[in-house]
């Protein structure tokens, strides 16, 4: 699961893309899915997926339906925030910005249908799944949306206020991760789950802070707050760094006092290992789309880590 | 209720439809949020929204295993049900452009009862308004919870059905609209509130057994579908009436026009504010007293149409002069209903009129006769030592007079009525033009080339082509001045050629023509080009003016050649 994912295409470019270059999307099938895949942040929802998974094997939970209901909500979330700053975003991604703005009906189609599916499935989950389901949505509204400052001055979002917006999106992704498997199994909420929420709320934040750098010449001309604005690359990288030991720490621990399986902890360590390694890289290289990626893909490679002992 | 064969519902199929039911509902509710700021969207999600919790609450009371989780999500569904119906209303009426009844203090009063009857759901323990007992029943394997109403259930439902007819009214009208996409936006609208309405309905009255369950919520499976049609099919967020009604009023009361509404008992019953300013009179002395007290020479009016003459109005302002007319107001079966009387300030027309008439009276007589007395007195001087000095002042003299011609031209060129002047044929007309310079100016050499027979002009053309033609010899440095004028027909209309091997036009003049309109720092060189810019206008008409090589001009002037039928000039 991501927090941000503010992925370029290629190197960074402020050139539009021609008309030939947005049509060949229909005319390779395969490469137009990928293309769809990666700018429709339809493969956020997959990684969202095998976040939930994680947590099913963690907290040994029965599988259910939370992993469709986790990836349909992340689609929608997504898609929906990719709509909605297409603009503001053509500078930075004028690839997915293309993208976005030529399927854009097709996407809000896409967007309202798998919200509706998923908070129906939701409701199939109980009263609990169906709240902790609505949650993304609501912080959605109070994170990006322009709705709430347009009804009320006394309201700033909290996209555009210094940390409140890493631990927004982190807080949020990190409780419906971890609570609606729980909710689904009607089961309790554990040492272990709070381990595990704890676990993904650090690598979440860390993951939102990767992408501001790269944007941080943007949104500092349009006000946004992040920690690479305020305290710069180097000393963000610090910090992120920081966060990804303290993470580390918890592991350790929870592994040591018998909270989470010490295997299961292993594997969280490797993938917490690729992410000091791509944390490492940030501020360092031109590849920036490619560092968010990977940040992203932590959990994929966890969720690797852990087929052999599956098999 | 005898007739009908109640059968029923199977919980696992309620279940699927719910499920079903709660997609179409949150998708229609998002897609209505994106819709934002457009009339009715937030009523919308609202309603939607509404919808979508009465379902949800429906599916959690079915799956609750005890009487009291059961009883709490009936309750707790209310929260949505009474949504529905104040949703619906402000949504009509923001939708319709009725919004003025949307004010906060109105949306509150609406909500009283809606709200009332939250509180009173939730409280439902501490007393039995709402429902006297509640049962646990096992039918056909399932538990189903049977609650014997009370009566502000039935004030409840009564007052949602009084909603949704309310809110069902301007929707209604527009299935009438001239507008396709209106008519389908409302037919969809209409049919997404009558399916869970009519539900309602039979459920109430016994129509089906559904063991108590309330089976309203299946049918906004039928809503969700029916609204998205009207987002997507129909653009209810694209294409809005919203401004209409408003538009309507608007041209009444913001109209330039004073304007006048009265009854069939010359009743005045509505005026706009221009109105009050022609008349002098504040509504509230005006609305309600006959209109003979009100509007000076009210018996002298037409039953329709327009007054012959100006109207005099004295009022706060001063004497001011208006065209009135007199629309009637018929009902569909074309009774009369009353009357709307329009009065339009011409009171500076008028004076425009005036002032021109002072003007050409001036140009005509006041003027030819000073300057002919400067000709008189110079003619004195002629024999003497300035003799050279006297000739300049004559001819300088004659060039006032000109202007004072042309002025005077341009005064009548306005002043006459050419409609009413019976047209030229074109050929005798171009004829006399030359015949007339040619006679002022014998020096210069002037013919008449091709020229159409059964072909008219407006006799407004006659000063057109004239000063056209005088233009060309005085504009002319040439030893013999050559002019010729020819005519064809051109698709339905006149085409007048000038050429001449004159001086040509400079860009600098055209450019002031083409504009229209001359300011103290770009201006023409005379009032010629302006007369003939002027009467072809009138003519309805247009010129153009193109240099010639390797010296002079060609003005070219198209008006329609009004020998041939209007209808067929217009093909």
């Amino acid at each position: 699961m991501s927090g941000e994912a503010k992925e370029v295409a290629g190197s960074v470019s402020n050139r539009a893309p021609s008309q030939a270059e947005s049509t060949q999307w229909f005319t390779n099938p395969a490469e137009g899915v990928i293309t769809a895949f990666r700018y429709s942040s339809a493969y956020l929802a997959v990684i969202a997926m095998v976040q939930v998974l994680l947590v099913t094997t963690a907290l040994s939970l029965e599988t259910t339906l939370a992993p469709a209901v986790v990836g349909l909500v992340t689609f929608a979330v997504y898609v929906g925030d990719r709509i909605a700053d297409a603009d503001t975003d053509a500078t930075t991604n004028p690839e997915r910005t293309a993208f976005i703005k030529r399927y854009e009906r097709v996407l809000q189609h896409a967007v309202s249908l798998s919200y509706g599916l998923a908070i129906a499935l939701a409701v199939l989950g109980g009263p609990v799944a169906l709240a902790i389901t609505l949650l993304p949505g609501v912080f959605w509204i109070l994170y990006a949306s322009e709705w709430l400052p347009s009804v009320t001055s006394h309201f700033r979002r909290l996209k555009d206020v210094l940390l409140v917006n890493s631990f927004v999106v982190a807080f949020a992704w990190a409780l419906t991760l971890t609570v609606l498997p729980l909710a689904f199994a009607d089961a309790p909420f554990t040492p272990a789950a709070a381990v595990m929420f704890v676990y993904f709320f650090l690598g979440i934040f860390v993951n939102v802070e990767i992408p501001n750098v790269r944007d941080a010449a943007g949104d500092s001309e349009i006000g946004v707050e992040t920690l690479p604005v305020v305290l710069g690359v180097h000393r963000t990288r610090h910090v992120l760094l920081g966060i990804d030991a303290f993470t580390a720490s918890v592991l350790v621990a929870a592994a040591v006092t018998g909270v989470l399986d010490a295997m299961f902890v292993g594997a969280l360590l490797l993938g917490l290992a690729f992410s000091l390694t791509v944390t490492s890289l940030v501020g360092r290289t031109t590849k920036e789309e490619l560092l968010t990626v990977a940040a992203e893909s932590e959990y994929v490679v966890v969720a690797l880590a852990l087929v052999p002992f599956a098999l | 209720m005898a007739m009908y064969r109640p059968y029923m519902v199977p919980i696992a199929p309620l279940t699927v439809v719910l499920f079903a039911t709660i997609v179409i509902g949150v998708a229609a509710t998002l897609t209505a949020w994106r819709a934002r700021p457009e009339p009715g969207s937030l009523p919308l999600v609202a309603m939607l929204a509404g919808q979508s919790w009465w379902s949800t609450c429906l599916v959690f009371q079915v799956q609750a295993t005890t009487l009291q989780a059961k009883m709490f999500w009936v309750d707790i569904s209310w929260v949505g049900v009474v949504v529905i119906p104040v949703a619906w209303l402000a949504f009509a009426l923001q939708y319709t452009g009725r919004d003025e009844y949307l004010q906060c203090r109105y949306l509150v009063l609406v909500s009283l009862v809606p709200a009332l009857t939250i509180v009173l759901a939730l409280t439902g323990e501490y007393h039995d308004l709402f429902y006297r007992e509640s049962r646990l029943l096992v039918q056909n394997g399932s538990l189903r919870i049977h609650r014997t109403v009370g009566p502000w259930f039935w004030l409840i439902t009564g007052y949602t059905y009084l909603l949704g007819l309310f809110g069902g009214i301007p929707i209604l009208s527009l299935l009438s609209s001239d507008a396709r996409p209106f008519r389908g936006q409302s037919f969809a609208l209409l049919l997404g509130t009558l399916a869970p309405w009519m539900s309602n309905v039979f459920f109430l009255l016994g129509f089906y057994d559904t063991s108590g369950l309330d089976p309203t919520p299946v049918a906004f499976s039928v809503s969700g579908v029916a609204y998205l049609a009207a987002v997507t099919r129909f653009r209810l967020f694209g294409a809005s009436p919203s401004p209409t009604h408003r538009a309507r009023r608007l041209v009444f009361t913001k109209m330039h026009d004073g304007a006048v509404v009265v009854d069939r008992h010359d009743t005045v019953v509505d005026m706009n504010e221009p109105a009050t300013e022609v008349l002098g009179v504040s509504p509230s002395d005006a609305l309600g007293s006959p209109a003979t007290s009100v509007i000076p020479s009210y018996d002298d009016f037409p039953s329709e149409g327009a007054l012959s003459t100006p109207l005099s109005i004295d009022s706060d302002r001063g004497v001011g002069r208006y065209d009135v007319s007199v629309v009637p107001i018929d009902d569909v079966h074309d009774r009369p209903l009353g009357r709307v009387i329009s009065f339009h300030d011409v009171s500076d027309i008028l004076r425009e009129r005036q002032r021109l008439k002072v003007l050409n009276r001036v140009l005509r007589h006041n003027l030819r006769t000073e300057a002919n007395l400067i000709a008189g007195y110079a003619d004195l001087l002629a024999d003497g030592d300035e003799a050279h000095e006297s000739s300049l002042i004559k001819e300088r003299t004659q060039r006032i007079i000109d202007v004072g011609d042309k002025g005077r031209a341009v005064v009548e060129l306005f002043e006459r009525d050419w409609s009413e002047v019976e047209p030229r044929d074109v050929a005798t007309l171009l004829d006399s033009c030359v015949t007339d310079v040619a006679a002022e100016y014998p020096e210069a050499s002037i013919v008449v080339g091709e020229a159409p027979t059964n072909a008219s002009v407006l006799a407004v053309l006659k000063p057109v082509v004239l000063n056209l033609v005088e233009n060309s010899v005085e504009h002319n440095s040439t030893d013999v001045p050559w002019v010729e004028v020819s005519a064809r027909v051109v698709e339905g209309t006149v085409e007048i050629r000038v050429v001449d091997n004159g001086d040509g036009i400079g860009d600098y003049e055209r450019r002031v023509l083409a504009q229209g309109e001359e300011s103290p720092l770009e201006h023409g060189s005379g009032l010629g080009l302006w007369l003939v810019t002027w009467g072809v206008d009138i003519a309805d008409g247009s010129v153009t003016f193109e240099n010639r090589q390797p010296s002079g001009s060609v003005a070219t002037v198209r008006v329609p050649n009004v020998s041939v039928p209007a209808e067929v000039q217009a093909r």
